[in-house]
């Protein structure tokens, strides 16, 4: 019945179809006799037009929804077909579209094996509301249980899109969703199914039914963890399921049930490392990537996934080579040593002609091969970089950059790469992607400053791209005064002047400016003075303008004009971002009353920022690169994340405790510590606390949490007893009024330093919650009368000396090392840290509880039995303060760490210690 | 459009088959589709379920199909009833002759109907069913009570049948054969 064969002008024909015109052609729907035929053309355009996204205005819909409902009195099976897919398409955009109900219910009837039974079932669900899907319940039910897996998987999805309408209903289709995942149905015993009758159900042998089901029945017990479970392990055992997109969706579902209970991980691991096994490569696929995205995941999980995928990697289909290699290069993120058993297969791939494999076979290389093989590498890269698509040179180029980063010494090497690549072919993103690492590398590699700063000067010769001449030009403003050989910079820039649209030009105003202000050498000072004096004259107004401003600048004091131009501190963007978002989504209309003001959000040095930045670079922002989500205790995605919003939480705390009037003569908060939990999260009252220090104060704010239902807490506070009270004194505590349930409030203890700003006191505090309860008078929901005084104890917690130090970022280590220790003071301890699994593990957790910034890339550990973690912060007081962390791993005994600590101010070297030891 | 229709010429058909549009409507619970059930052949069913929208068979008397739309007449499809009874060549209008409550729902309804220009012409059939019920109306004070003598610019006939027990059914198809070539 395939009229687009006889039908030669059709093609033509279907291609200048007009809505209006099919519109006008719908009349044909009202005649007598229906003639099946010319109906299901038409309808085929009214298909064409509404899945090529044109919309029927609503009135024209009802019309021809109308029309079609006539057409229910012909009994021609595919007109009947088409009738319902066409019904379905205009479901939502016709009204009264409730009237077919009662037809279409009809031919979903089991008695039948008419070809449209299950494109009835479809339409059915979709012309249903929330009010009568009850009706058609029994319907559902039968068919989902139909021994035609046509039938019963139309059914099946059916059913998936009614859950937003009628999840409660759909959720009594348990048993029936169950037996339709359980049933291995083939039509084999279907006898119908040689019928040659085109009105009949095809002969169908897919097992999708079972895909369906498992989606559906995912979706029923979501809720319940003990259901999934028995789920997962029903059906996941060998030979249950036929359906390879089963399969991999029962994959995805143990994986997250082993993220979300640790008690599962075992039993959900075993089964993924038996879907390992499994004969259809998806499922291998996905369980392999399953078990390396686990949380903590070890090197002797990952290993057999490993495994898997290498054999793969000599597979004779590119697709599958370049699947297993895909997921070897995100392993590579974060465990390079476990990839590199399969370097020798890896290295066969880098020449492979298939392009896109060549590209991850070298950036996987690149990340788990040593020092010595990055210059082979990169050799190997070059030769055919001109050959891939820009997303691809993307991917390689983020390698670099966090290669960069990882061997600092390999600089020269990357950098001559980089400016190679600059100079080829290339869009925006591309070339963006080398920018920006050759501004990491001036950043974070100082060795690589200057030859970098000359690429880039010369890329600005001839660059297409407004926005990076731009962004180059200001780095150049900001870096060229401080190198050895200013002048040479001023000529490139004020090339710009002279060659370059205004924008560009703008720029370049601006980067000369930071040449001149603040200039010893009078020599220079005169030459920027005469460049910036011949743009007084160019026909820009904003060029004009900003020369003006900054000759006039230039002649100022250079103190005033130095913080004016080369001012080093900037606001604290993701929290500035935070609370611009805030504010512009706001539903309080009154929050527009008052203007955005910008005064309260915090400002951070170009340090502080560096150091966040940097951390965010090596874990997270290229696309290439995943990184392995570690910390036993948070559940945030990414390292980089739980940064940057650990970050804007202590900043937004800052802010909090602003708005106190108590707390305003106490100045600025100098460091806030992360949340510390003093109680179990199931508890009665739920308590958690964030030491805040001030100059001459320290302040503990408790938050708590009443999850007693039909009880509120009054008048609430917190008796916090310091270990050593001769240190700090209290001076008041601000209550919280009133705490209902669930929701949380927040309670301040102030404590003064008896022995002023310089000291570091260091203590156990004690603490038990005091307050009245009162129950919740369940006729009136008022709370009663009278309560009863009632004490609460939760654990306590320490003041250490990591409180008192921020993170910092430098670049040079061993410099600094020497300096602090020439004038500071020394304190040493080695520990056995018999609970870490691993070096990773420890040095992540270390610099965490001292409080202090991994320098020198030392962060990622490269050798899994020993590492040196090199750390800088600052005391609160401003006193530098480094760490030089030497561990050694052995499976016996755990991680053995040898902790020096130098610090410039008396005493804090030994407390910051203290903080761990 | 390409030649390849299968359908038959208009005057080879004529001779042989008829075919002609009828719609059932009525209040709620009125017994419309247990009418159109019985009529087709199939057996009464006390417990039948209210129709969602409409509901479509074909009736065949010897050369003549009556295509025959039952709508569903609660208040929410009462609006889609005149969409569905243009050109037809009968309107049958059922009425719970044994539930005397709803007549004045009834009349209001079948009145404002055959007030639509639309409409005009179409031969209407009042049926009262469900005779087989004690206190029932007789036929004259159905068609006081529906206040039939104020319809026009139509034939309008009234009968009491009963679904459930068969009654005067043949009558309503006589009636409704009548009609069979008057298309408008
Ligand atoms: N005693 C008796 N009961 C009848 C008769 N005809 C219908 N019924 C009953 O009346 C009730 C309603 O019948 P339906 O045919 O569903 O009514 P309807 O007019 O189609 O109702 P809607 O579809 O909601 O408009 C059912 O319980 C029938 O069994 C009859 O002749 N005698
Ligand atoms: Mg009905």
């Amino acid at each position: 019945m395939s009229y687009g064969k006889k039908d030669e002008d059709a093609d033509t024909g279907l291609v200048k179809i007009d809505r209006t015109q099919v519109f006008q052609e719908a009349r044909l729907f009202n005649t007598s006799p229906i003639q099946p035929r010319r109906c299901r053309i038409l309808l085929t355009k009214i298909g064409l037009l509404l899945y090529t996204g044109e919309k029927f205005p609503s009135t024209e819909a009802t019309t021809l929804f109308f029309g079609i409902s006539k057409l229910f009195q012909n009994k021609d099976a595919s007109l009947r077909q088409m009738v319902h897919l066409i019904i379905k398409e205009l479901a939502s955009s016709a009204e009264d579209i409730i009237m077919v109900t009662s037809t279409i219910m009809k031919d979903t009837g089991g008695s039948t094996d008419a070809i449209y039974r299950p494109n009835a079932i479809r339409a059915l669900c979709r012309i249903i509301d929330a009010t009568t899907v009850q009706s058609i319940e029994r319907v559902l039910k039968t068919a989902i249980v139909d021994k035609n897996p046509t039938v019963s998987s139309a059914a099946l999805v059916s059913s998936y899109h009614l859950l937003p309408i009628a999840r409660e209903v759909v959720k009594r289709w348990q048993s029936e969703t169950q037996e339709a995942a359980a049933s291995t149905k083939s039509s084999g015993g279907f006898s119908l199914g040689f019928s040659s009758s085109s009105a009949n159900l095809p002969v169908n042998n897919s097992t999708m039914t079972q895909y369906h089901a498992i989606g559906l029945l995912y979706q029923m017990r979501m809720h319940d963890r003990m259901a999934l479970v028995k789920m997962v392990q029903q059906f996941g055992a060998a030979g249950a399921m036929k359906n390879p997109a089963a399969i991999v969706m029962l994959v995805r579902l143990a994986a997250q049930l082993a993220e979300e209970d640790a008690q599962l991980r075992r039993p959900m691991m075993q089964l993924l490392d038996g879907w390992l096994r499994h004969k259809s490569e998806m499922v291998n696929f996905e369980a392999a990537k399953a078990i390396c995205d686990m949380r903590d995941v070890t090197d002797a999980e990952v290993s057999q996934a490993v495994h898997v995928l290498q054999l793969f990697l000599t597979s004779p289909r590119a697709v599958t080579k370049f699947a297993a290699l895909r997921i070897l290069h995100n392993i590579a993120s974060f465990k390079p040593h476990v990839v590199n058993v399969c370097n020798p297969d890896i290295e066969l791939l880098i020449s492979n002609s298939n392009r896109s494999i060549a590209t991850f076979a070298i950036t996987t290389l690149l990340k788990t091969g040593n020092e010595a093989s990055v210059d082979r590498l990169m050799k190997q890269i070059s030769g055919f970089m001109s050959e891939i698509t820009d997303e691809f040179k993307i991917t390689i180029v983020e390698a670099i950059r966090t290669l960069c980063l990882k061997f600092p010494s390999k600089q020269a090497g990357m950098l001559q790469f980089l400016s190679g690549v600059l100079r080829d072919e290339g869009g925006y993103e591309f070339k963006r992607a080398v920018v920006e690492s050759m501004f990491d590398l001036i950043k974070f590699v100082p060795e690589s400053k200057e030859e970098a700063l000359a690429h880039l000067c010369e890329f600005i010769e001839d660059c297409e791209f407004t926005k990076l001449a731009v962004r180059i030009l200001h780095l150049l403003g900001v870096e060229g005064p401080k190198t050895s050989q200013p002048t040479k910079y001023i000529r490139y820039i004020y090339n710009r002047v002279v060659l370059e649209n205004a924008i560009v030009r703008a720029a370049a105003v601006t980067a000369l400016a930071k040449f001149g202000v603040g200039q010893k050498d009078p020599e220079v000072k005169r030459s920027v003075d005469v460049l910036l004096t011949r743009c007084l004259d160019d026909v820009d107004d904003e060029v004009r303008d900003r020369a003006a401003l900054n000759l006039s600048l230039m002649h100022e004091e250079d103190e005033l004009a130095t913080r004016f131009v080369k001012n080093d501190s900037m606001f604290s963007l993701p929290y500035f971002e935070h609370q611009l978002v805030m504010y512009v989504t706001s539903d309080d209309k009154s929050v527009f009353d008052d203007s955005f003001d910008v005064s309260k959000i915090p400002i951070v040095t170009r340090e502080q920022a560096d150091a966040e930045d940097r951390t965010k670079k090596l874990t997270a922002t290229t696309p290439s690169l995943k990184p392995p989500k570690t910390g036993p205790t948070k559940a945030a995605p990414s390292a980089a994340d739980a940064a940057a919003s650990a970050t804007a939480t202590a900043q937004k705390q800052a802010q909090e405790l602003l708005a106190i009037p108590e707390l305003k003569e106490f100045g600025a908060v100098l460091k806030s510590s992360p949340v510390v939990e003093l109680t179990e999260a199931e508890t009665e009252y739920v308590v958690s606390v964030v030491k805040h220090i001030f100059k001459e104060h320290i302040v503990l704010q408790y938050e708590v949490k009443n999850t007693l239902p039909d009880t509120v807490l009054e008048n609430v506070s917190v008796v916090a007893t310091p270990s050593d009270e001769e240190e700090l004194q209290e001076m008041f505590i601000i209550q919280a009024e009133k705490l209902s349930t669930d929701e949380p409030g927040k309670i301040y203890v102030a404590f003064q330093k008896v022995n002023g700003e310089g000291s570091l006191p260091i203590c156990t505090f004690s603490n038990v919650l005091k307050f009245t309860s009162k129950e919740i008078d369940p006729t009136s929901g008022e709370p009663e009368e009278t309560g009863y005084d009632d004490e609460y104890e939760v654990s306590e917690f320490d003041l250490s000396g990591a409180d008192y130090v921020v993170p910092a970022f430098a670049s040079n280590f061993a410099h600094i090392w020497e300096q602090v220790g020439a004038q500071g003071e020394e304190a040493e301890e080695t520990l056995q840290l018999s609970g870490m699994k691993s070096i990773a593990d420890a040095t992540e957790q270390l610099a965490k509880a001292l409080s202090l910034q991994p320098l020198e890339g030392t962060d990622v550990p490269v050798n899994q039995t020993t590492h040196t973690l090199k750390l800088l912060g600052k005391t609160v007081g401003g006193g530098r303060v480094v760490a030089s962390v030497r561990m050694a791993y052995s499976s016996k005994t755990g991680v053995t760490t040898k902790i020096t600590v130098r610090s410039e101010e008396e005493g804090v070297a030994a407390l910051v210690i203290g903080s761990v030891a | 459009m390409a030649p390849t229709y299968h359908e038959e010429p208009e005057l080879m058909k004529l001779p042989r088959a008829t075919e002609m549009d009828v719609t059932m409507i009525g209040l709620q619970n009125a017994g419309k589709t247990s009418l159109l059930r019985v009529l087709s052949g199939g057996e009464f069913a006390i417990d039948s379920i209210p129709t969602v929208g409409f509901n479509m068979k074909r009736l065949q008397r010897g050369h003549v199909t009556l295509k025959c739309w039952d709508l569903g007449g609660q208040p929410r499809f009462r609006p889609m009833w005149e969409r569905y009874c243009r050109n037809v060549n009968a309107i049958v209008f059922i009425v719970d002759i044994a539930d005397v409550d709803v007549l004045p729902m009834a009349r209001e309804e079948l009145h404002s109907l055959m007030s639509q220009p639309s409409l005009d012409g179409i031969p209407l059939l009042v049926l009262g069913n469900k005779s087989d019920l004690p206190n029932k109306l007789t036929v004259d004070e159905l068609i006081d009570a529906m206040d039939l003598k104020n319809i026009a610019h139509r034939e309008v006939s009234c009968y009491g049948i009963s679904a459930k027990e068969e009654t005067n059914l043949e009558a309503v198809l006589q009636w409704l054969m009548k009609f069979a070539n008057s298309k408008k």
